[in-house]
């Protein structure tokens, strides 16, 4: 209730006498008590607001323009053909100071690549690194590092101090620019350091803040059998440097934070942008000129964030497996040692079923922090008051987003059935909830217990 | 095991990047003299050109701090800051490094701050 209406109702009640206004005045006021103003929570809703909105005088983009949060802060061909040819992402399109040198359409277009000066600006036409956009999420977990802060495909995508702090600053002088000129003032403006601090709190509040404990009691045989595999040091191999499927290594029993690898993907044969006849020059990832590795991606937000590695040259989560078996990793730097430490000299061999019983693994803890994402949100929305409705809607269509992505996630893979009926009831009820004047909380509830009961088909749920 | 697994985990560590994360540093190139953030000021020097040996390939930075001697090597990265003239900052050679100008040098062993890993020179006039 607003304070206004507070004030008009206490006009109303002379008749009960000063000690009655009094008293309704007291309880009103109770009633409007908001909450105490949380700095940290003011700071990342600052964030928010550049990510999606601020262009920095720029040609239109914003962060947000590649990060989309509909799409799990990327973009893929898919979700790119669904945007109107004006979109800012297309700016290389329409602004002719953009045509030549800044993106490639087509191979934007069909693969969802943008164009990365990270050997430097003096040879636009020649030098240059076509890569995918990799999430924001869960960089809490992921972006401190023994070795330095890690950002970016190859570990170094932020100048200055390479902090994910200063990171905004490189997106703005690579990604922002109205010419090529680049010329901070003109071209487009750096952010301030009050907007960097912004920037960085809202970017670490996304997604889980820890990683997970492994293993997880999980219900569905062939995940279960996947997350064996992939927790076993001489088979899958995969928890060494995705430690608990996250994005941190342990070398020798000691945690070696978010590594830089050099696994071979560059060496992939028919890589799909390759195949276009588009130049698309080699990739020597860390450092100029690049030592040839790249960073370690979290695997819980794998499946719904494909395409796969930094060229986005694998479609299925099933195919990111798999390359691991083939020759472009197991003659790699990573793959030839792994086999030189194998009793057997294998780097890392696996047949199909145990490929797909590790994507399943990876499709079910995708779907399980979807779930904990959707549900986190739907609990925020429930707790809002009946005047918070444009808050409640927000929060009820990113429930929606993720738990459609738990849908398209276990479906993809075959994987329970069951939940996924729980699954598609929970975004029928949050979509309700988000048009329903008087009965959102309700609805909102009941999209909260179908979600529950979803969950409890994947996982063994403690009480 | 254990040991195979230290082993492992020690020889993995050497084929990743050791080297640390220096940052995208060819961005930098347009980030104007202090601007550059969690870097300007607090691990870099501002100040004038006081001196420049060209024998030695030294330079020496007055800044409210004092005078300070710095080795410019061949990783030395030396970028033209033109952004004061409205123009795009350009990459520079030992030769733009001329006494009185404004300057801001990044070093490459922060402790002891006698080696450039870069410094961007200001250019005020065209």
């Amino acid at each position: 209730m607003s304070a206004t209406t507070h004030a008009a109702n206490l006009h109303r009640l002379p008749k009960f006498g000063v000690a009655g206004a009094l008293l309704v005045g007291v309880v009103a006021l109770a009633a409007c008590q908001t909450r105490p103003p949380d700095p940290q929570a003011a700071l990342v809703a600052k964030g928010r607001a550049l990510f999606f909105n601020e262009t920095f005088n720029g040609n239109g983009r914003t962060c947000g323009s590649c990060h989309r949060e509909e799409n799990n802060f990327t973009i893929d061909p898919v979700f790119i053909a669904t945007l109107p040819k004006t979109d800012a992402l297309f700016v290389a399109e329409f602004n002719p100071d953009l045509k030549q040198n800044f993106e490639n359409p087509r191979l934007m277009r069909e693969f969802g690549l943008i164009l990365e000066n990270l050997d430097g600006f003096g040879d636009l036409a020649n030098r240059f690194t076509m890569r995918g956009v990799p999430h924001v999420l869960a960089l809490r977990t992921s972006v401190a590092s023994p070795q330095g802060p890690r950002t970016g495909w190859s570990g170094d995508g932020a100048p200055a101090d390479g902090s994910l702090r200063a990171f905004a600053t490189g997106a703005v002088i690579q990604h922002f620019t109205r010419t090529l000129n680049r010329v901070a003032g003109v071209d487009f403006r750096l952010p301030t350091d009050a907007e960097l601090d912004a920037l960085e709190a809202f970017q670490l509040s996304l997604g889980r803040q820890s990683d997970l404990q492994l293993p997880l009691p999980l219900k569905g045989t062939v995940a279960k059998r996947g997350q064996e595999i992939f927790l076993n040091d001489g088979l899958g191999k995969c928890n060494i440097c995705h430690r608990n499927a996250g994005a941190n290594a342990t070398l020798g029993g000691r945690d070696a934070g978010n590594a830089n690898f050099n696994t071979g993907v560059e060496d992939l044969p028919d890589q799909p942008a390759r195949l276009t006849g588009e130049r698309v020059p080699r990739d020597d990832g860390f450092g100029t000129p690049g030592n040839g590795t790249f960073n370690t991606p979290a695997l819980v937000e794998a499946a719904d964030t494909g395409p796969f590695f930094h060229n986005n040259a694998i479609q299925t989560i099933e195919g990111a497996v798999a390359f691991y078996n083939g020759q472009a990793f197991n003659n790699s730097p990573s793959g030839r040692f792994l086999a030189s430490t194998d009793p057997n000299g294998v780097g890392i061999r696996l047949d199909a079923t145990q490929v797909v019983a590790v994507a399943a693994f990876l499709r079910v803890i995708n779907a399980l922090e979807n779930i904990r994402q959707s549900l986190e949100v739907l609990t925020q929305s429930a707790a809002l008051g009946f005047f918070e409705r444009e808050q409640g809607e927000q929060l009820l269509k990113r429930a929606v987003s993720e738990t459609g992505d738990s849908i398209e996630v276990l479906t993809g893979g075959g994987l329970h059935p069951e939940a996924v009926a729980q699954l598609v009831e929970a975004r029928r009820l949050a979509e309700r909830a988000a048009s329903s004047l008087f009965n959102r909380r309700g609805l909102t509830r009941e999209a909260i217990q179908a979600l529950e009961l979803a969950r409890a088909q994947l996982i063994e749920v403690r009480k | 095991m254990r040991a195979l697994l230290s082993g492992i985990g020690l020889a993995i560590a050497l084929l990743g990047a050791i080297s640390y994360a220096y940052g995208q540093k060819e961005t930098e190139l347009y980030i104007p003299i202090g601007q550059s953030p969690g870097l300007s000021q607090k691990y870099t020097s501002i100040g004038e050109l006081a001196e420049v040996d060209p024998r030695a390939k030294t330079v020496t930075i007055a800044d409210p701090a004092g005078r300070r001697t710095v080795k410019i090597t061949e990783k030395t990265r030396i970028w033209l800051d033109r952004s004061k003239l409205k123009l795009t900052n350009l990459t520079g050679s030992f030769a733009d490094l001329q006494q009185g100008r404004r300057v801001e040098v990044k070093y490459d062993d922060p402790q002891r701050r006698e080696v450039a890993e870069w410094v961007k020179v200001e250019v005020s006039q065209p």
